[in-house]
């Protein structure tokens, strides 16, 4: 990415200043989340999108999306070792501390992961998105789970939790909301091009 | 309004060109920790959608089909989507919510 104001050249991966006047300046990245409009249209009732063409009817990258061995225009470099570099997965930095986490993890369970010294919770939320929180309360630890039984999400204080919002939905600690983590969804050779520590939770 | 950008989501890197396309020869602009930093493309090639507008979900239904992948974002309680269909000519939108400048970047 480039800015028109200063011609500084951006990492869209990772959201930081890589040339120009503001090298080295980091953009704050956002909880976004990338699912199908029905599902976020159920989930976000009041939801208002992006005035859009009629004749946008499919997408121009369908084949690239398709090619396995596509990845990226050339001399991508990634570490291509430890599964296909086409391979979705949903990553999560905090400083120089990378996560790269597959869909099979995350089917019908959390994540738990560490970045760095922060303990960190993945899952996917109800509008199909993927969701990271830092699974922290004033300083502590929570020690989230969730229970497959009744599909709850709860904590060691025995509070519930919603991880679509998270929002403590009851229990000793009900009210709380947990600080969110920006997730992207990213092909893992372009994660892994931009983040190669990054650790790989799967199944 | 807030100087904040924040970068609001990244799914392909580089796929720029529609298949078939001829790539045209990288130009080195720049070298940053021994690597190289090519162009492709003039500056603004790919139109970055500027002063964005929305519209309601009961419009947007008619426009979109319910497996159509949206990227999307809630801000102070707002709730945006944007088609990445449409995305996929614009890669970036430069848009604003609850005073804070956002890019949603695809």
């Amino acid at each position: 990415m480039v800015d028109r104001e200063t011609g500084t050249l951006w990492s869209q991966v990772t959201g930081r200043a890589i040339d120009g006047e503001h090298r080295g300046a980091q953009l704050q990245k956002l909880e976004a989340i990338e699912t199908t409009w029905k599902q976020w249209r159920e989930a976000h009732p009041n939801t208002r999108l992006l005035k859009k063409s009629e004749k946008v009817r499919s997408s121009h990258y369908q084949t690239y999306f398709d090619d396995p061995e596509k990845m990226g225009l050339f001399r991508a470099q990634w570490l291509a070792e430890r599964m296909p570099g086409k391979t979705l997965v949903y990553g999560a930095s905090i400083g120089p501390h990378a996560v790269a986490v597959t869909d099979g993890a995350l089917d019908d369970s959390l994540v738990l992961a560490s970045l760095g010294e922060t303990p960190v919770v993945m899952s996917r939320a109800r509008d199909g998105g993927v969701r990271a929180f830092v699974a922290r309360v004033d300083g502590n630890e929570i020690g989230i789970q969730l229970d497959v039984e009744t599909d709850e999400v709860t904590d060691a204080s025995g509070s519930t939790w919603d991880l679509s919002s998270g929002l403590c939905i009851s229990g000793p600690r009900s009210g709380s909301r947990l600080e969110s983590v920006a997730v992207t969804p990213v092909y893992w050779f372009a994660w892994s091009g931009f983040y190669p520590n990054t650790q790989v939770i799967d199944r | 309004m807030k100087k904040l950008i924040a970068c609001a989501v990244f799914f392909g890197l580089m796929a720029p060109f529609p298949s078939g396309a001829e790539l045209p020869e990288p130009e080195v602009v720049a070298t940053i920790g021994g690597e190289d930093v090519y162009q492709l493309l003039p500056v603004g090639a790919i139109p970055a959608i500027d002063n964005p507008k929305f519209v309601s979900g009961k419009k947007a239904d008619r426009q979109m089909r319910a497996e159509e992948p949206v990227l999307g974002v809630v801000i102070g309680g707002e709730a945006r989507a944007y088609s990445l269909w449409q995305l996929d000519a614009h890669e970036i939108v430069n848009d604003e919510i609850d005073g804070s400048a956002i890019a949603a970047t695809w």
